[in-house]
């Protein structure tokens, strides 16, 4: 598959619940195994498989996964969106003061432990930091569950344009230049508002907006980077969906928003696939006939949702772009436990075929 | 049971949220007007519903009209209501400061919504009518309902502080607001369904439901298991699966009786299709089971 082709990003991105942290695990064994470096930066993932790439006892550092003879570097991160968020304000401020002043703001602490987008926006941070760090290492990177298909690429957006140096002229005090009236209007109302519900925020809103002013350019360079990076040959990006109606619909509709922000899409997971029944068995005769009922009864039950699963993924076929790769992975049964059975689990991934 | 007015749907992606939200739905709307709103954009209901652009289910009996709360939207009503004058009001939406100020202030979305809900549950209670909400994971549901104190505790008194209180009455009011958290089957969902039920009570809240959803009708005995033992092929791997499930289902429902006094079941349905007959089917299934 791609990874093999000296691309250096696979983007897996998917609802929640789908098996994404799973499968890019899977996938960055598989391209490992291949003899490329590569490293893995999950988000959220579930105990058992933190166990299998040893990261239980997860100090935010990388760790490196062991594998056999002959095969590439493996390292695994968890990602940890308050640490990196700090970390990035460290790195880029211009002073340690304007850092400390930052890091203790009311403001900033709420936004980065409160919201969901902020995991998204640290997940393009790391993805930037480790592509600088290595010239040639495949990074496979688990997004958060995305409720909208765009929220990896929409998060660095919304903290610029809170940090708009438009917002700086607003908040700032004084009377700066290019303030139009309506603004000097819209400063008086906010400080209004901001009185009147006791909230007190805007102090805190100006040393915020201050003490990242110096900041803005770098981040929106970043930001400008990751979106570029996404779009280039060097980023191959993969849609995670499982089998059912409601995630296939879904997934018909990630794809569209995908297209529209002109973001190919290199391929389609269709997780955890029923695996083929086949015919309906025949059952030896020695059976009771009570049994030999239950038993074709129980084929039929399965058959049937196996149907449902067959109908789902005919409307994603049919809207599929032609450069798209639709791929499955068949359910495996059981929870993944180890790192034999993400190495299975990817070696599983087919091209789906109408009849699978 | 006797359910609250307001009943907010929240479990791990994928566990059928929707399928659990709208068999709900289905049930409460047979004796009373109900609503179904999302909060994700998704319209995933409508869809199940295979509705096609109209906001009401046609129903025999009862009626069920589906609709998407905004964020954005609820926060310009609320505004309008904070701030009195129209006028000031408006300007006060229309200026990109404060877009800026609502995008930094983490929770004033979630403050609105919530402040949204509650009114929707007092509506309901007044028209004899219920609300259900499908649409948020479960750990955007337990940041949703965590806004009421950490607004409480940001604007100290005033307006805000006023409303910040009155919510969290409304949360740990059993008759206006309740939780039901889906769950799957399964080890790993159950942990955390289970853990989501005790951040669930600490944030107040006294209506807590688990809804165990994909439970399959029983089929085998265990002596079925040992007649059928020489058995291989398909067969004997379906049937494995089968009791499998019911394993776990079985294990689940263990420890969900220790842990929550309102457990509900829906069934698996073996169907070739998933649409509104499925969803009344489970619906119906509610009734039996509630």
């Amino acid at each position: 598959m791609w990874e093999r082709e000296g691309g250096r990003v696979l983007l897996c991105l998917g609802a929640g619940g789908v098996g994404k942290t799973t499968t890019a695990c899977a996938l960055a064994i598989q391209a490992a195994h291949a003899g490329r470096d590569v490293e893995v930066l999950t988000v959220d993932p579930a105990p058992r498989l933190l166990d299998a790439l040893g990261l239980s006892h997860d100090d935010g550092e990388p760790q490196t996964v062991k594998l056999g003879a002959g095969a590439g570097r493996l390292r695994a991160l968890k990602l940890d969106p308050k640490a990196t968020f700090d970390a990035v304000i460290r790195r880029h401020a211009p002073s340690v003061a304007v850092a400390e002043g930052i890091l203790s703001n009311r403001l900033y602490r709420d936004l980065s432990t409160a919201l969901t987008w902020v995991g998204d926006f640290m997940a393009m941070e790391k993805l930037l930091e480790l592509y600088s760090e290595s010239a040639t290492g495949l990074i496979v990177i688990d997004t958060p569950p995305a409720e909208e298909a765009l929220s990896f690429l929409s998060a660095p957006r919304r903290l610029l344009d809170l940090l708009n140096s438009r917002a700086t002229t607003l908040l700032g005090s004084g009377l700066d230049r290019g303030l139009r009236l309506s603004d000097l209007a819209a400063r008086g109302v906010l400080s209004a508002f901001d009185r009147l519900s006791h909230l007190h925020l805007l102090t805190d809103v100006q040393s915020f907006v201050k003490n990242f002013a110096g900041m803005y350019q770098g981040f929106a360079q970043r930001a400008a980077r990751v979106a570029e990076l996404l779009r280039s040959e060097q980023a191959a990006v993969l849609v995670v969906t499982s089998a059912t109606t409601v995630r296939i619909q879904e997934t018909v509709d990630f794809l569209e928003a995908l297209r529209a922000a002109d973001i190919r899409v290199n391929g389609v997971l269709v997780n955890r696939l029923t695996p083929p029944l086949g015919k309906p068995p025949r059952l030896a005769r020695e059976l009771a006939p009570a049994l030999r009922r239950k038993l074709l009864k129980n084929w039929r039950d399965f058959a049937a949702l196996k149907r449902r699963e067959e109908r789902a993924l005919a409307g994603l076929r049919a809207l599929i772009p032609a450069d798209t790769e639709l791929l499955c992975a068949p359910e495996i049964g059981h929870q993944v436990r180890s790192l034999a059975d993400l190495a299975e689990l990817a070696k599983a991934i087919a091209p789906l075929h109408p009849s699978s | 049971m006797v359910w609250p007015r307001l009943i907010l749907i929240l479990g791990k992606g994928g566990c059928g949220k929707t399928t659990a939200a709208c068999a709900l739905a289905l049930h409460l709307a047979r004796g009373h007007s109900t609503l179904l709103a999302g909060l994700d954009h998704r319209r995933s209901a409508a869809r199940l519903f295979e509705l096609d652009g109209k906001d009401t289910v046609a129903l025999s009996q009862g009626r069920l009209t589906l609709a998407e709360l905004e964020a954005h939207r609820e926060l310009e009503r609320f505004i309008e209501r904070l701030v009195p004058l129209a006028a000031v009001s408006r300007r006060l939406i229309a200026s990109r400061t404060f877009g800026y100020v609502a995008a930094a202030l983490p929770g004033l979305e979630s403050f609105v919504l919530l402040n949204r809900m509650a009114s929707l549950a007092w509506e309901a209670a007044c028209e004899d009518r219920y609300v259900v909400i499908d649409g948020l994971s479960t750990g955007s549901t337990l940041e949703l309902l965590a806004v009421a104190p950490g607004m409480r505790r940001l604007a100290n008194r005033g307006t805000l502080n006023r409303l910040a209180l009155d919510l969290e009455g409304f949360l740990a009011d059993p008759a206006r607001f309740g939780a039901a958290v889906v769950i799957e089957p399964q080890e790993l969902a159950l942990k955390e369904g289970l853990a989501a039920v005790k951040q669930l009570q600490s944030l107040g809240v006294q209506s807590i439901s688990v809804i165990l959803n994909g439970v399959p009708a029983p089929l085998f005995t265990p002596a079925d298991l040992r007649a059928a033992r020489p058995l291989g092929g398909p067969s004997a791997r379906l049937m494995r699966r089968r009791m499998q499930i019911d394993s776990a289902v079985r294990r689940a429902r263990r420890r969900l009786r220790a842990a929550v006094p309102n457990l509900i079941e829906l069934p698996l349905l073996f169907s070739p299709g998933f649409g509104q007959a499925e969803l009344l089917e489970l619906s119906r299934a509610l009734s039996v089971t509630s």
